[in-house]
């Protein structure tokens, strides 16, 4: 029975669902209440995913394994609902009368993802995500009273349902190359069939899966338009949370290949210039703050893929600590485009002006998160670019870095148009006052103070993700 | 030509179909029968491999029963999504549903 432990962070989130769906049931129910049992659930497990970090252990027949890596991400999962749920306290975006609904999806999408992370076995693999999705499905068309961005929920779903089919495909070439579905079985054999080009087609379908989540570059399609048609929150999360989980999972696929196959390689590389530089160069025209952020969420996920396809312990460790310090960055972004609209439109990246007269500390927080995610030393993003690249560097692709370079130096100038809006420019029209109360500021001083702190010592952060990717077979 | 290589050939061909139908298809039904296409595909070659290569005898069954209820809970999330859209647009064309340019 011991071993139920290790199921603890699962266990609270299906309670979770279990909690809101009781509450989706009820015929009135104040929206007000709702927040705050959603606030004191997540935090709590938020603290049961912290407590459960040092468990390990193999359950449901060796499917589903509890190691650092999994806890690390589901950590990083847990922290990232926690905040999206802080900031639905101005839940304009979606019908007062959904809500209970609106936080069981995303308690049931939390815990199809820290499944994910897990799960180290294809159908489990493959459930698991299905199940993170089909929520994600759901919550893009529930926007109130945007009935003309009901086509985004169908792209999304489409491209989804596509990008799924395609892995499930993969998946079945790697079952009958290796005749097994555990990952640390295929571990042994696959290095050895790479030659095959069944085995290497397998993979790269099984990929695409996960960089549909990721929105790499040729799965992208569905960002700009699923971040510009779905709720302010609902894109918060999955710009954040639903990231981790994709970047976790390209980390245990790609490792498979223990660095044999060239070809691979090759592949990972056409795709992460063709992200950073395509989502760089087409954010520069965007005018949608959200819009914008997605195609720089394209580009992200391409500085990402360089650590990864180093296919080195650094290499992953860099990867790790980048999805880390862009899950912080990116919502502190979100947080603070939620904050200025908060009757939940879309912002356009005009109506920053002067808000650092409106509300200096959400300025403040905006302008150092869009520094991060630019690549600004002293910020973390800094750090996670530096020890990118450096792992690249130490793998001999030169080439790769420069252009890396090149392309965060074009992304700043898209994230300095924003910052200009932001302290230089002066209101056309008188927009509303910024509301800010308690909660927010000490949320933008954590998010401040972390963003910081990280930058300038990483040295503990660098270290837990060199323990959490030690582990991987 | 041994009979693997028949089954697997017929899978690809199907998967082919479904991407080529998801693809060229402008009706959102004929979109989600494709996929559904692409996936039987993948089940075709679940039970292939698992008839002629594994050596456990279930596995690929038990991930083909898996993979059909699965299919079944996308085609009524995709139609129930359809539906929102048909209210809105009257029609299931996507060419209708360009209002955002990707």
């Amino acid at each position: 029975m011991m071993k139920w432990t290790l199921f603890t962070p699962e266990l609270f989130y299906v309670a979770m669902a279990a909690v809101f769906f009781v509450g989706s049931l009820q015929r009135r129910v104040d929206s007000r209440r709702l927040y705050r049992w959603a606030v004191a659930l997540a935090g709590v497990g938020l603290v049961v995913s912290v407590a459960c970090t040092r468990l390990e252990g193999f359950l449901f027949f060796d499917s589903y394994k509890v190691d650092l890596f999994s806890q690390f991400f589901k950590v990083l999962i847990a922290l990232g609902t926690f905040f999206v749920i802080l900031v639905c306290s101005e839940l304009h975006g979606i019908d007062p009368r959904k809500h209970a609904e609106f936080y069981f999806l995303l308690a049931v999408c939390t815990l199809a993802m820290m499944m994910l992370v897990s799960a180290v076995e294809l159908l489990t693999i493959y459930i698991a995500l299905e199940l993170s999705s089909y929520s994600l499905y759901l919550m893009v068309p529930m926007r109130h009273r945007a009935d003309r961005y009901v086509e985004s929920g169908i792209k999304y779903f489409m491209v989804g349902a596509t990008a799924s089919a395609m892995m499930i495909f993969g998946l079945s070439y790697l079952f009958g190359m290796t005749h097994t579905t555990y990952v640390a079985e295929m571990v042994r054999v696959l290095p050895g069939l790479l030659h095959q080009p069944a085995a290497v087609v397998g993979l790269v379908l099984t990929l695409a899966g996960f960089f549909f989540k990721q929105a790499l570059f040729p799965f992208h399609i569905w960002a700009p338009d699923v971040y510009q048609g779905a709720a302010n929150q609902v894109t918060t999360y999955i710009a954040t949370a639903s990231k981790m989980a994709a970047a976790a999972m390209v980390i245990r696929f790609v490792g498979l290949t223990t660095g044999q196959s060239e070809a691979l390689i090759q592949l990972l590389v056409v795709l992460s210039v063709l992200s950073m530089t395509f989502g760089n160069l087409v954010a520069i025209i965007q005018k949608d703050i959200k819009r914008l952020l997605a195609y720089s969420s394209i580009a992200h996920a391409g500085y990402m893929l360089i650590g990864i396809l180093c296919m080195t312990q650094r290499g992953y460790a860099s990867a790790v600590y980048y999805a880390m310090a862009y899950l912080i960055m990116n919502f502190a972004c979100f947080m603070v485009v939620i904050k200025v609209a908060d009757d939940g439109h879309n912002l356009q990246i005009k109506e920053l002006a002067g808000l650092h007269k409106r509300s200096p500390l959400l300025a403040m927080t905006l302008m150092l998160a869009l520094f991060g995610l630019a690549g600004i030393p002293p910020t973390l993003g800094f750090t996670g670019k530096f020890l990118v690249f450096a792992a690249a560097l130490e793998k001999g692709y030169l080439l790769l870095v420069i252009i890396g370079m090149i392309n965060a130096t074009i992304s700043l100038y898209y994230y300095l148009i924003v910052i200009k809006a932001a302290y230089l420019l002066e209101p056309v029209r008188e927009y509303p006052p910024v509301r800010v109360d308690t909660w927010t500021r000490i949320l933008s001083i954590v998010l401040v103070i972390a963003m910081i702190y990280v930058g300038i010592f990483p040295d503990r952060f660098v270290a837990l993700s060199e323990a959490a990717v030690a582990v991987l077979p | 030509m041994n009979s693997l290589t028949v089954y697997l050939v017929v899978g690809a061909v199907l998967f082919s179909l479904g991407l080529f139908g998801v693809l060229m298809r402008r009706n959102l039904i004929g979109m989600l029968i494709s996929i559904e296409l692409m996936l039987n595909g993948a089940n075709l070659n679940f039970m292939a491999f698992n008839r002629f290569l594994a050596p456990e005898p279930a596995v690929g069954q038990i991930v083909t029963l898996f993979v059909m209820g699965i299919a079944a809970a996308e085609a009524a999330i995709g139609l129930s999504i359809i539906l929102a859209l048909f209210r809105y647009l009257h029609s299931i064309n996507v060419e209708r549903a360009r209002r955002l340019e990707g």
